[in-house]
């Protein structure tokens, strides 16, 4: 049985915004309009403006042409505290463009190819008559590792890049296979073994079989200047080079074609499906990442498996900063309101206090995780339950009411706990989804409100899809993703949906929600961004504490 | 037999006041003069002409549609009026009305209206001379009180904060303000763009009285399912649910 967890988790985060003896329970205030100039952040960003006012020679950053000259700052200015983390940080320190750990986030999922070995190495043992074995594996790692961040094998008078833009590029190999695993230089593996815990490392070898892949990250400074559609192309290119290096082939024989159409296309798992043309971007993009394989990026799964809401709290925060901020907030509309939308999710320890409210309800009233039956009904009395608790705290607490930008943050936390809650309750997502939409529709009936204009479209007609077999709108919850025909444009839910899917597999103890590759190869140690604590990473983000990668100091002159 | 429309469930004072907003049987409270109604939206100087088309539409002609024959148009379409709004914030500290309530009143009682529902914000867009009277009647009912309840075009933050010291809902534009005389006075418009004259708006409801004629479910008012550990739920909780179950069950229909 679970540990029960503290009530009213948000009070401390409330204490330490407005102050520890403040009334949080108080309906009235006094507003008194300081202005921008109560914020640090926002004093910061008028004393820079003012020194790239000589520079610029033009205007720029003034917030006093903000309304007719009424400035933020109106009411309190407050700042955030990390959900589960002590960091307190600015609103600004949230965006991702202050927050270079965010943006690391993205970095890593898009710099990210998962690349077969067999078929390559069929190819050389098979058509080529190539000795393939442990030690060959080790040296074609060592060169692919010299290669893979841009320095040249095989050809002469290249040119090359600078290590040290490019030191966050790695390849390591993973198997299901132990006896090979245990043939592999440490340096260059996951060892599933020692990153998971022994039953799911047991689950996900099995899944993976006699299977060998390699975790390619290349290099962030590359996709950053290009896109996620380059990664494959980079990665297979270096790929092919050291292929002929390593195995002394000839540059031009036919076999080549087979090693590069393996590594392109036959034998590549990209982190996203490709989107219809009109959000064309290439593959390896955000709007195709499906809500399964945001589930399995996330880590904590492994490192906190006994604590199901704190995994689940853990992808709604990597999906609310990644789906609303930067997809839908930047790419599909541009502006700066999207991260408003997805700070509440995973800030002041509000959904953290609904969630473990919800989860200690059904564990009473079920027995334990994934114990209750999967039906409607259990997500009926879930949602009813914490949803109304939810909206007792925000009447009782008047400033964690306002603590929230609007409406419709309100509604994706009260009906995200109802959906996390449900799912861990059964183990199983589209329960889940049954009680975030159920969520919806009663809070709309209690304070005759929900979100934008946008939440009447999704959410009110929202149940018809729950269990729909219409071929564009029937898939399981792990397979729907930011471009699923109703979710394609509405901020406060991606981020929530990949939480449920989580909370459905964090409930039932699984070693990964949709793809075990996807799960082993964001174990690498190697990547930047630390995927087993998402939240405190962008903490750090936001506290200047976090040291991105693909910066290009190192070749300019100094500020 | 006649239908008699039920509109809302429930016997609480909550259900009935629901009741009365989607029915438009509300009661008339206070005579807001129609100048300084116009003068609040914005969109015209009182008194002036209306921005409507030119020529007028009888003179321009229109083309034969059986639509137009089969509805009679409202005066401001008939007249060829611009489409204008009006927009409302409401208090979640027991303002009277709130926003899909709002709505409900409009597209049931307001014909050729377009309302919009949001969090923080309800708007009716209509033709010019039509939007006026339904704003004024809005104004003048049990559905505004005007401490909990402003015309805000934008910048509509307030709606979920804390309220004023004296009991006015937070308006970073301070479109209102609480005069010495106990009176509400309106002192910009819709957008902000401050008026020629303040408005008096007349007196705010007491709390007990807001509590009275409000349409928000609160656990500190009429609550919609008692309290955690005091489940009591109201007829909407069982009316929600049965919707929802029948939205997802018929979602399943492979047909």
């Amino acid at each position: 049985m679970a540990v029960k967890h503290t009530k009213k988790l948000f009070v401390k985060a409330l204490n330490k915004k407005f102050g520890k003896d403040f009334d949080l329970a108080s309906q009235k205030v006094e507003y008194k309009r300081l202005g921008p100039e109560q914020n640090a952040r926002k004093r910061e960003f008028m004393e820079y403006a003012k020194k790239l006012e000589g520079k610029r020679g033009m205007t720029g950053y003034n917030p006093y042409v903000h309304a007719g000259g009424i400035p933020l700052g109106q009411r309190q200015l407050v700042p955030y505290k990390l959900s589960s983390t002590e960091y307190v940080v600015e609103g600004d320190d949230l965006h991702f463009v202050n927050n270079p750990a965010m943006q690391q986030f993205w970095d890593d999922i898009r710099r990210t190819i998962v690349v077969g070995l067999d078929m390559a190495h069929e190819v050389l043992q098979k058509r080529l008559g190539k000795e393939v074995t442990p030690e060959t594996i080790n040296n074609y790692l060592e060169i692919l590792n010299h290669a893979m961040p841009g320095a040249a094998v095989v050809q002469e008078h290249m040119v090359e890049t600078h290590p040290g833009l490019v030191d966050d590029c790695n390849v390591r190999v993973f198997s299901g296979d132990d006896a090979l695993a245990d043939e592999i230089d440490d340096q260059y593996k996951i060892d599933i073994n020692k990153m998971f815990p022994a039953e799911q490392a047991e689950v996900l070898k099995a899944a993976i079989g006699k299977t060998t892949w390699q975790a390619i990250h290349v290099p962030t400074i590359v996709v950053r200047t290009c896109d996620g559609g380059t990664t494959s192309r980079w990665s297979a290119m270096q790929l092919c080079m050291t292929f002929i290096d390593a195995y002394n082939m000839c540059a031009g024989e036919a076999a080549v074609a087979d090693l590069a159409y393996a590594a392109k296309h036959a034998a590549v798992l990209q982190m996203s499906d490709m989107l219809p043309a009109r959000r064309a971007r290439g593959p390896n993009n955000p709007g195709g990442i499906s809500f399964g394989f945001m589930a399995d990026m996330v880590q904590t799964s492994r490192v906190k498996p006994q604590d199901p809401a704190y995994v689940s709290l853990n992808v709604v925060a990597a999906g609310s900063m990644f789906y609303d901020q930067i997809w839908l907030g930047s790419y599909m509309s541009g502006g700066v309101g999207f991260t408003q939308y997805a700070t509440a999710a995973y800030t002041n320890d509000v959904l953290d206090d609904f969630c473990y409210y919800g989860v200690d309800y059904a564990n009473d009233k079920y027995g334990g995780f994934a114990k209750a039956p999967a039906a409607i009904d259990v997500a009926k009395d879930c949602a009813t339950e914490v949803t109304l608790y939810g909206i007792e705290q925000y009447e009782a607490f008047p400033t964690l009411l306002e603590d929230h930008f609007g409406g419709s943050q309100r509604a994706a936390v009260l009906a995200a706990a109802s959906g996390i809650t449900s799912a861990i309750a059964t183990g199983h997502s589209q329960i889940g989804l049954a009680a975030w939409y159920l969520s919806m529709l009663l809070h709309k009936e209690a304070w005759g409100r929900l979100g934008f204009f946008g939440y009447d479209l999704q959410d009110q007609c929202g149940p018809t899809n729950v269990f729909s077999y219409q071929s564009d709108e029937g898939n399981p919850l792990e397979l729907r993703g930011a471009n699923y025909p109703n979710y394609a444009m509405n901020v406060g839910h991606q981020g929530e949906y990949a939480g449920i899917t989580s909370a459905a597999h964090a409930g039932r103890m699984d070693a990964f929600a949709v793809n075990p590759l996807i799960k082993v190869c964001f174990a690498n140690p190697g990547l930047v961004f630390d995927w087993t604590n998402i939240r405190d990473c962008f903490g750090k983000g936001g506290a200047r504490e976090f040291r991105a990668a693909g910066e290009r100091s190192l070749v300019m002159p100094a500020v | 037999m006649a239908y008699t429309p039920q509109f809302y469930p429930g016997s609480t004072s909550v259900g009935i006041n629901r009741r009365k907003h989607m029915s438009g049987n509300v009661e008339k409270l206070r005579d807001i003069p129609e100048a300084d109604v116009v003068a609040i939206m914005g969109h015209r100087a009182p008194g002036a002409d209306y921005s409507s088309t030119h020529p007028p539409l009888k003179e321009m002609g229109e083309p034969d549609c059986p639509i137009r024959q089969a509805v009679e148009p409202t005066p401001g379409a008939a007249a060829g009026d611009r489409v204008r709004y009006s927009q409302w914030t409401d208090s979640m500290y027991f303002a009277p009305s709130i926003p899909y309530f709002r709505s409900y009143w409009g597209a049931i009682n307001c014909k050729g209206c377009d309302p919009g529902t949001l969090s923080g914000r309800q708007i009716i867009e209509a033709r010019e001379r039509d939007i006026e009277k339904y704003t004024k009647t809005q104004y003048d009912s049990e559905m505004t009180d005007v401490a909990l309840c402003s015309m805000r075009g934008c910048t509509v933050h307030g709606h979920s904060l804390r309220l004023e010291e004296n009991g006015m809902q937070f308006d970073m534009l301070a479109r209102t303000e609480l005069g010495n005389d106990g009176n509400v006075l309106g002192v910009k418009d819709q957008v902000g763009i401050p008026l020629d004259k303040k408005v008096n708006l007349g007196k705010p409801m007491s709390e007990a009285e807001a509590k009275k004629r409000t349409t928000i479910f609160r656990f500190d008012g009429v609550p919609m399912s008692g309290t955690v550990g005091a489940r009591k739920p109201d007829e909407a909780v069982e009316m929600t649910h049965h919707m929802w179950e029948l939205r997802t069950k018929w979602g399943y229909r492979p047909e």
